[in-house]
């Protein structure tokens, strides 16, 4: 590259990082791109997706990285593009808002007085070292106090309203950064996985969900009870896990997790996701020996052989179904005899006529069952939640400075002339040049009551 | 349901509504258009009470809510307030011209509602996951933008008309009389979604921060949510464009246009084509 080349190549960097073209072109790749995502499932498993797809797109689907696109490369580099885009356009016309801002305003030059969209001229009766505090005191009352510059040739009247709305604009751009930051800092320093956890018993560490790695907590987390309730009509009611926070073995708290009502420990933040059935918290069953006739009601556990008195047969609980066929609750059960398995049949709680049918020395019933659930629950750390918030509420203060606010200015010059006190009035406004030019028709209405006993006035100046 | 009842009536008006709209707009007369605007403005409020009876009906049943929580009642009350944004920009900017564009959408929104198989109009409890309080802002912030939205959309079609009609230098026809002239129709396109969008970007905040409860992440790129983040695209690309001052006119009309397909599609679209965590509405 030679070294003119050089000179023109970075102001010519510049001028495209900087231009609205590029902001509006970002803009549509970025909508049109997104699509793709909502349309091609994401995340999903290879054999998901091979159920979808020929084997050769799903290879070029995976290649162009559209099967996790928001987190592909190509996506990531879209939006840092985006944001230098932001940050270079606000920087370039930063320079010409911030006038507005740094230096004080000075009495107006002929040229910028004549290029002010709206301008009158009146009298007023009395010198203009009388008047001014007349045209104080209307400016101050319909809008707003103005600052006084007098020097030897007449007395300037400067007043704005609304000077915030020229930087309603930095406020949203600044926000979006603040967001993709807030969303950098969770990804970064926070981790996002699931636990499950069964009834009675706890857990100290997570397993992350993109790594499948575990993640310690730095504290236990154990599931002393959940709870399913349903409505009438059987769509679900509510779902409630109680857990208690173990610090080494010492509670800390107690608290139960729903949905919308997450836990929060340690920056770490419990969400109830799933739930399910590991086993059989209480089982009470009822055994008859067909030959005695008589019946006896043992509690039973998974796992564990329970001796039925009297002989020499013993059982296990071998599995818990919530739903067997659609049937209802049902344990199966593993008969020994003589410590040698005999037999393997299901008991169902809501049909005891099964039992009744079936041959052998006991018939067995369930009398009372109360399952072991597990609870699914999704863990989160996000330090960058807030700075998320905060961005949103910086960007919503900007629409409303942006879009609802207006930077209002008047300017006001008294000379004297012959006896009487020469007054020169201008106005720009920021936007709704309407409601600005209402105010303004307001505030010479105005004037002219306090100088009404001098009828003498003119239309704008030649 | 003394409620459904109502809301069945109220869609009959809509529709008297928008005929009334459009005799106007074709007969010019003073009369008409207070007539329509009377009984929009009636329409409007026995819309309103029907829609607060229905939540009286869900604490009768034991199972109170606002009525905002499913595809039905979420139809019902976009359609209102499309129509209370028409009524009042007609009584901001003094005239009707709009009433004929913007009553058919309400009447439209309302009518699926009632008549779409696989809409339910039953009062269901709520479940879990929208068992909140966020419920109320994310849906209010979102159905106000998409009403702006589609007015904006009504007055983008509009301009192309009358812009239409001028570029092939014909008279103006009846119908077109009474509308304004083509930079103040291109004054409210802008006016309308510069209303809209910050509403859209609080309904979409206000979902993000309801996500962050219920799901445990502010946005997981679900498709509801990719989708009224893109419809938010389209309407910055709108504010930016009408910035540089090279679009004006028919193309920013056009992409206001565009700007409620992507509503719409986020609204209806994401639920009968795509499938995702916001089964709701």
């Amino acid at each position: 590259m030679s070294k003119k080349d050089e000179k023109e190549f970075f102001p010519f960097l510049w001028d495209s990082l900087s231009s609205l073209r590029l902001t509006i072109g970002l803009l549509i790749i970025l909508a049109v791109a997104s699509i793709f995502g909502t349309v091609i499932p994401q995340n999903a498993s290879p054999g998901e997706y091979l159920q979808f797809y020929k084997p050769s797109t799903y290879k070029i689907l995976k290649i162009l990285g559209l099967l996790d696109m928001y987190h592909a490369r190509w996506f990531t580099f879209l939006l840092a593009l985006l944001s230098f885009n932001l940050v270079a356009c606000s920087l370039k016309r930063f320079r010409g808002t911030w006038r507005f801002f740094s230096h004080a305003q000075e009495p107006l030059e002929a040229a910028q007085w004549k290029a002010l969209p709206l301008s009158r001229t009146l009298f007023l009766k009395g010198l203009p070292a009388d008047s001014l505090p007349r045209v104080q005191e209307v400016l101050s009352r319909i809008f707003r106090t103005p600052k006084v510059i007098k020097n030897s040739q007449a007395c300037h009247l400067f007043a704005e309203k609304e000077r915030l709305s020229r930087l309603g604009v930095y406020f949203i751009h600044l926000s979006v950064l603040v967001i993709l930051a807030g969303a950098l800092i969770g990804y970064y320093f926070g981790f996002r996985g699931n636990v499950n956890l069964v009834e009675g018993e706890a857990a100290d560490r997570i397993m992350l969900r993109s790594e499948g790695q575990a993640q310690p907590l730095g504290f236990r987390i154990r599931l002393d009870q959940f709870s399913v309730s349903f409505y009438s009509s059987g769509a679900p009611k509510e779902f409630k896990s109680t857990v208690t926070i173990l610090d080494e073995a010492r509670p800390v708290l107690t608290e139960s997790i729903r949905v919308n009502h997450p836990l929060t420990c340690k920056g770490i933040s419990f969400y109830q996701s799933s739930y399910g059935v590991a086993g059989v918290k209480k089982a009470v069953l009822t055994i008859q020996d067909r030959v005695s006739r008589k019946e006896i009601t043992v509690p039973a556990s998974m796992g564990t052989k329970t001796e039925i008195p009297g002989g020499t047969s013993s059982f296990l609980l071998a599995q818990f179904i919530q739903d067997l066929q659609g049937m209802g609750p049902a344990l199966q059960v593993l008969l020994f005899d003589s410590n040698r398995p005999h037999e393997n049949f299901w008991v169902l709680l809501n049909h005891p006529e099964f039992s009744q049918k079936r041959p052998g020395t006991y018939q067995f019933n369930i009398k009372e069952i109360e399952p072991r659930y597990y609870s699914g629950l999704q863990v989160t750390k996000d330090p960058g939640v807030w700075v998320v918030w905060a961005g949103c509420f910086l960007m919503m203060a900007g629409f409303y400075a942006a879009f609802f606010l207006s930077h209002r200015r008047i300017w006001v010059r008294l000379t004297e002339k012959g006896g009487k006190t020469w007054v020169e009035i201008a106005g720009a406004s920021h936007r709704d040049r309407a409601g600005f030019e209402k105010e303004f028709e307001k505030m010479i209405q105005a004037l002219r009551e306090k100088g009404k006993s001098n009828p003498e006035e003119s239309e704008p100046s030649p | 349901m003394i409620s459904t009842k109502m809301l069945t009536t109220v869609t009959f008006l809509y529709l008297l509504c928008t005929v009334l709209y459009f005799n106007y707009l074709a007969f010019r007369s003073e009369r008409l258009g207070k007539v329509a605007g009377t009984v929009s403005w009636i329409t409007l409020l026995i819309h309103i009470v029907a829609i607060l009876l229905r939540w009286v009906e869900s604490y009768q049943m034991g199972i109170g809510h606002a009525p905002l929580s499913n595809m039905y009642e979420s139809l019902v009350f976009f359609s209102w307030c499309i129509a209370l944004l028409n009524l009042l920009w007609e009584w901001k900017l003094k005239s009707r011209f709009l009433g004929a564009f913007t009553m058919p959408f309400a009447f439209l929104f309302i009518a699926y509602a009632s008549l779409a198989p696989g809409i339910s109009d039953r009062i269901d409890p709520l479940i879990p996951a929208l068992q909140s309080n966020w419920l109320h802002a994310h849906v209010i912030t979102c159905f106000i933008s998409y009403a702006s939205f589609a007015l904006s959309c009504a007055m983008s079609i509009i301009y192309l008309m009358k812009l239409r009609q001028e570029e092939k230098g014909q008279k103006e026809t009846r119908l077109t009389a009474l509308f304004p002239s083509l930079d103040s129709l291109d004054g409210l396109v802008y006016k309308t979604i510069v209303v809209g969008f910050p509403l859209l970007t609080l309904g979409i905040v206000t979902g993000a921060a309801w996500a962050n409860y219920a799901w445990g992440s502010y946005w997981s790129w679900d498709p509801k949510e990719t989708w009224s983040l893109i419809t938010w695209f389209v309407y910055a690309i709108f504010l930016h464009a009408r910035f540089t001052r090279e679009w004006r006119g028919k193309r920013t009309a056009l992409l206001s246009i565009i700007g409620f397909a992507a509503v719409i599609f986020t609204y209806f679209g994401v639920n009968y084509v795509l499938s995702g965590l916001h089964s709701y509405a």
